[in-house]
C-alpha cells in the first residue's frame, strides 16, 4: 500500500540504538535519510553518508575576506584617500587597523555562518517544516532519538519502510503526512512585513541624524555638550583672567621643547643642524617627514598632496629652486614657526626630530634633480 | 626493564646539566647563571599552575565530563611542588639581576614611587606566600582527591567544589603576584596592569598542552581507553579558544602601549623589538598563534590525536620562547643561546621528566572515588 505521506518516522530510546540502526536502514532502502536528535551525536553525518556540510569552508573563506576587506578599508580611508595625522603615527600604522580587521572578520564570519545555516540546512524560506506536525517531535527534544525516512516527491511504501524501522529496533513508528497547504499568513507576507521594519529602522536612524545635526540646542541633544568639562579656546569664569586656556607656569618649559630665541626667518638663516648626517638621523628625518609633510607636500615633497581633498591653499613645492635655495636654518624655522597658510609644527617635532626632516629635505632635492654624474661609473 | 633504563638516562642527563648550570655560573658569571634559573622555574612552576588550574575549574563550575581525565593535570600540578623549593632559591637572584635593589636605581622616581612595593623583604615575603598558599590548595584540592580513591568520600568533592572559588581568588592573586615580581620587576620602571592575565593566559594554555600530551602518552600505552574522543575534542577545543585569549591579551597589551607611547611603557617593547628580538617575536606570533589556531579550526582536528600532540609539543615551546622573550632582553643584550641555556635546560627538564615518571604512578588512573565518575564517563557530545 503506498500513500502520500513526507517520511516514516521510527523513535529509538539511545543514541547509540540510532546510530546502529542506520547502516540497516540504508541497506534496505534507498530512499533519503534524516535523524532528528535532542543534541549533537558524534558520527552521525558519516553514518548517514552526508556530505561535509560546506558551511565551514564558506566561513573560513568569507572570514579571510573580511580580514583582507578591513585591512583594504583602513588602509584606502588613513592611508590612501585621506592620511590624517592621528595621534602623531604614520598613516598605513598597521596596529591601529588589527581591532577593525579582527570585527570585520568576526562579522563576515558570524553573518556567513548564521545565514548559510538559515538559507542551506533550513531552507529558508520553507517556513513550515512537515516534522513540525508530527506528534513525536516533543520527544524528540527531550529523550528520544528520531530516523526518518523520506519520501522525497516518490510515493513511499509505509508498511514495508515501517517494519524495516522496526526491524532496525525502532521502538516506534509514526507516519508523517504531507505538509499542510499554506495557512492564512504567506511567505510573501512574513517578508514584505520585514522589509517594512528594515526600511522603517533606516528611516528612523535618518530622521534623527538630521535631527541632532539641524537642531542641536534643543533637548536631548544638548545634553552631549553640557558637559562640566573646559573646551579649547573657551572663556572661565573660574580664572581671574577669564581665560580658560592657561600659559605654562612662567620660568618653565616643557619637556624637549626648548624656546626658541629666534623670531624671524632672517634670524634663523644662520642656524645650522647640530646632528651628525647619518642613516639613522635620515631614517628619523623620514618617519617626520611621512607622518606631518606628506600628507600637503607629497611623499617626493613635490607640493603635490597625498590628501585628495581640496582645501584651497596650495603647497610649496620644496623641490622647487626657491625652496632649494634656502639655508637650513630657514627651512627649520618654517617647520616650527609655519609660513602663509601652514601652521607651525614645533608641539609635534622636537628640535632634533625638526632638524632630522630638515637634512629629509634636503635627500628629497637631491633625489629629485639627479644628473647623469651621480650614478656610479660602474652601473652606467 | 626499560622503565628503569629511562630513568636512569634522566637521571644522568639532569645530573649533567647540573654540572653544566654549576660551570656556567663560574665562566659567564651570576648574571647569566640567575636569567636561566628565573626563566626555567617560571617555565615549569606556570605549567604546573596551568594545570592545578584546570583541576580547580572543573571543582568551580561542577563539569562532569573532565572527571575520568582529571587524574592527568593532578599529577602534573605536582610540578608546583617540585618547583617551590626553586621559587624559594630564586630569592638569591634579587641583588644580582633585579635593578630596583640597588640604592642608585632609587634616583629615578618611577622607581623610587614603587619602593613601598618594590624592597627585598617585602618580596621575600610575597614569594613565601604565594609558595605556603599554593602548598595549602595543593593539599586540599589534589591530595584530598587522591585520598578519595581509597575511602570513596563523597564529602571530598564538596569541599573541593566549596574551595574551588577560594582558590581562584589565590590563583588570580598569586599569578599577577608571580608576573609583577619576577617578571615585571626585571623592567621596574615599566607599568602594565594586564600583565598578569597575559602570563596566565599563557600558563592555561601551557597547562593544557601539557595535559592534553601527557592524556595522549597515556592512551597510546593502553592507560584511560575510556577517554574518549569526546573528551578530547573538548581538550582540543579549550586550546583553540585560549589560543585565540592569548593573542587577544598579548595584542591588547601591546597596542595601547604603541598608542599611548609614553615613554615608561614603550621601553619595554623598544628592547624587546629591536635587533634579533624583533624577528623573534615573529616566530612566536607565529607559532603562539597562528599555526595552532589554523590547525584546530577544522572540527575534527580537535579530536584527532595525531593534531593535538604536534599543536601541544607547539604550545608548550611557545610557551617556553614567550617566556624567553619576556625575560631575557633584561640583561640589555641580544637573545643568548648557548652551552649554559643548554644545560639548563638539560638538567630543569630532565629533573622535571623523572618527576612526572613517578607523579604520573601516584593514585589510580582515574579518580575512582568519584561520585561522577560513571557520569564522566558517559559523556558523548
Amino acid at each position: 500500500m503506498s500513500e502520500r505521506c513526507f517520511s516514516v518516522l521510527g523513535l529509538f530510546d539511545s543514541a547509540q540504538a540510532l546510530v546502529a540502526a542506520i547502516p540497516i536502514v540504508r541497506r534496505g532502502t534507498g530512499a533519503l535519510l534524516e535523524a532528528y536528535t535532542p543534541y549533537p551525536v558524534r558520527g552521525i553525518e558519516k553514518a548517514l553518508g552526508r556530505r561535509k556540510s560546506p558551511i565551514a569552508g564558506m566561513v573560513m573563506v568569507t572570514g579571510i575576506l573580511g580580514a583582507l576587506g578591513g585591512l583594504g578599508l583602513e588602509l584606502w580611508t588613513s592611508a590612501a584617500d585621506y592620511p590624517l595625522v592621528t595621534a602623531g603615527k604614520p598613516p598605513g600604522a598597521w596596529q591601529a587597523f588589527v581591532p577593525i580587521m579582527f570585527e570585520v572578520t568576526v562579522l563576515f564570519a558570524a553573518f556567513t555562518a548564521g545565514l548559510g545555516m538559515l538559507a542551506l540546512l533550513n531552507r529558508l524560506p520553507m517556513f513550515r517544516h512537515p516534522m513540525l506536525r508530527s506528534q513525536s517531535m516533543p520527544l524528540i527534544t527531550r529523550d528520544r532519538f528520531a530516523l526518518a525516512v523520506e519520501a522525497e516527491g516518490q510515493p513511499l511504501d509505509v508498511e514495508k519502510t515501517a517494519s524495516l524501522l522496526r526491524a532496525a529496533g525502532a521502538s516506534a513508528v509514526e507516519v508523517v503526512g504531507m505538509p499542510a497547504p499554506p495557512g492564512p499568513v504567506s511567505p510573501n507576507a512574513v517578508l514584505t512585513a520585514f522589509a517594512a521594519l528594515a526600511m522603517s529602522c533606516a528611516a528612523a536612524g535618518y530622521l534623527t541624524y538630521w535631527a541632532v545635526k539641524l537642531f542641536p540646542v534643543f533637548p536631548p541633544m544638548v545634553h552631549m555638550l553640557d558637559q562640566p568639562r573646559l573646551d579649547p579656546q573657551r572663556a572661565s569664569a573660574f580664572f581671574t583672567d577669564g581665560f580658560g586656556m592657561r600659559l605654562p607656569v612662567a620660568g618653565t618649559v616643557a619637556r624637549g621643547h626648548l624656546p626658541s630665541l629666534i623670531e624671524t626667518p632672517d634670524e634663523a638663516a644662520v642656524l645650522s643642524s647640530p646632528l651628525p648626517r647619518t642613516a639613522a638621523v635620515l631614517q628619523a628625518g623620514r618617519e617626520g617627514y611621512r607622518t606631518y609633510c606628506a600628507p600637503c607636500h607629497g611623499v617626493l615633497g613635490d607640493g603635490k598632496p597625498t590628501l585628495t581633498a581640496a582645501y584651497g591653499a596650495k603647497p610649496a613645492n620644496l623641490t622647487s629652486q626657491a625652496i632649494r635655495d634656502f639655508p637650513d636654518g630657514r627651512i627649520y624655522h618654517v617647520i616650527a614657526a609655519g609660513r602663509n597658510a601652514m601652521p607651525g609644527y614645533s608641539w609635534e617635532l622636537n628640535q632634533d626630530q625638526r632638524w632630522a626632516v630638515v637634512d629629509y629635505v634636503r635627500a628629497l632635492q637631491r633625489s629629485q634633480s639627479a644628473m647623469d654624474s651621480d650614478v656610479p661609473e660602474g652601473v652606467k | 626493564m626499560n622503565g628503569n633504563r629511562t630513568s636512569s638516562v634522566l637521571a644522568v642527563g639532569a645530573f649533567a646539566g647540573l654540572l653544566g648550570m654549576v660551570a656556567s655560573l663560574f665562566v659567564f658569571g651570576r648574571e647569566r647563571f640567575w636569567i636561566n634559573w628565573i626563566l626555567w622555574f617560571l617555565f615549569v612552576l606556570t605549567t604546573g599552575l596551568g594545570c592545578f588550574f584546570i583541576v580547580a575549574l572543573e571543582h568551580l563550575v561542577g563539569a562532569r565530563w573532565s572527571v575520568p581525565l582529571r587524574r592527568v593535570p593532578e599529577r602534573l600540578a605536582s610540578l608546583v611542588l617540585l618547583m617551590a623549593p626553586a621559587t624559594l632559591l630564586a630569592l638569591l637572584s634579587l641583588p644580582h639581576l633585579y635593578s630596583w635593589t640597588r640604592p642608585e636605581s632609587l634616583a629615578n622616581p618611577l622607581i623610587a614611587g614603587k619602593a613601598v612595593w618594590l624592597n627585598i623583604p617585602f618580596f621575600a615575603v610575597r614569594a613565601v606566600i604565594c609558595v605556603a598558599l599554593w602548598l595549602v590548595a595543593y593539599r586540599i584540592l589534589v591530595s584530598g582527591s587522591f585520598r578519595q580513591d581509597l575511602a570513596k568520600d563523597p564529602r571530598f568533592t564538596v569541599r573541593a567544589r566549596r574551595f574551588a572559588p577560594v582558590f581562584m581568588v589565590i590563583f588570580a592573586l598569586t599569578i599577577t603576584v608571580l608576573a609583577f615580581d619576577w617578571i615585571s620587576s626585571l623592567e621596574p620602571a615599566w607599568y602594565s596592569d594586564i600583565f598578569g592575565v597575559y602570563l596566565f593566559a599563557g600558563s592555561f594554555l601551557a597547562g593544557l598542552a601539557a595535559t592534553t600530551l601527557a592524556l595522549l602518552h597515556m592512551k597510546s600505552r593502553g592507560r584511560l581507553q575510556q577517554v574518549g574522543p569526546d573528551h578530547l575534542y573538548n581538550l582540543g577545543g579549550f586550546l583553540f579558544a585560549f589560543t585565540v585569549f592569548w593573542s587577544y591579551i598579548a595584542f591588547a597589551q601591546y597596542m595601547l602601549m604603541w598608542y599611548a607611547n609614553l615613554p615608561e611603557e614603550v621601553v619595554w617593547y623598544q628592547e624587546r623589538l629591536q635587533g634579533m628580538w624583533g624577528p623573534l617575536v615573529l616566530v612566536l606570533a607565529l607559532f603562539h598563534f597562528i599555526v595552532p589556531f589554523f590547525i584546530l579550526v577544522p572540527r575534527n582536528a580537535k579530536s584527532d590525536p595525531n593534531r593535538l600532540r604536534v599543536v601541544s609539543i607547539v604550545m608548550l615551546l611557545s610557551h617556553w620562547l614567550d617566556l624567553y622573550w619576556m625575560i631575557f632582553p633584561a640583561l640589555g643584550v641580544g637573545p643568548l643561546l648557548g652551552w649554559p641555556e643548554l644545560a639548563f635546560a638539560l638538567a630543569f627538564g630532565c629533573a622535571g621528566l623523572l618527576w612526572l615518571r613517578r607523579a604520573m604512578t601516584r593514585g589510580a588512573d582515574m579518580p575512582v572515588g568519584d561520585p561522577f565518575l560513571q557520569e564522566g564517563l558517559a559523556f558523548r557530545l
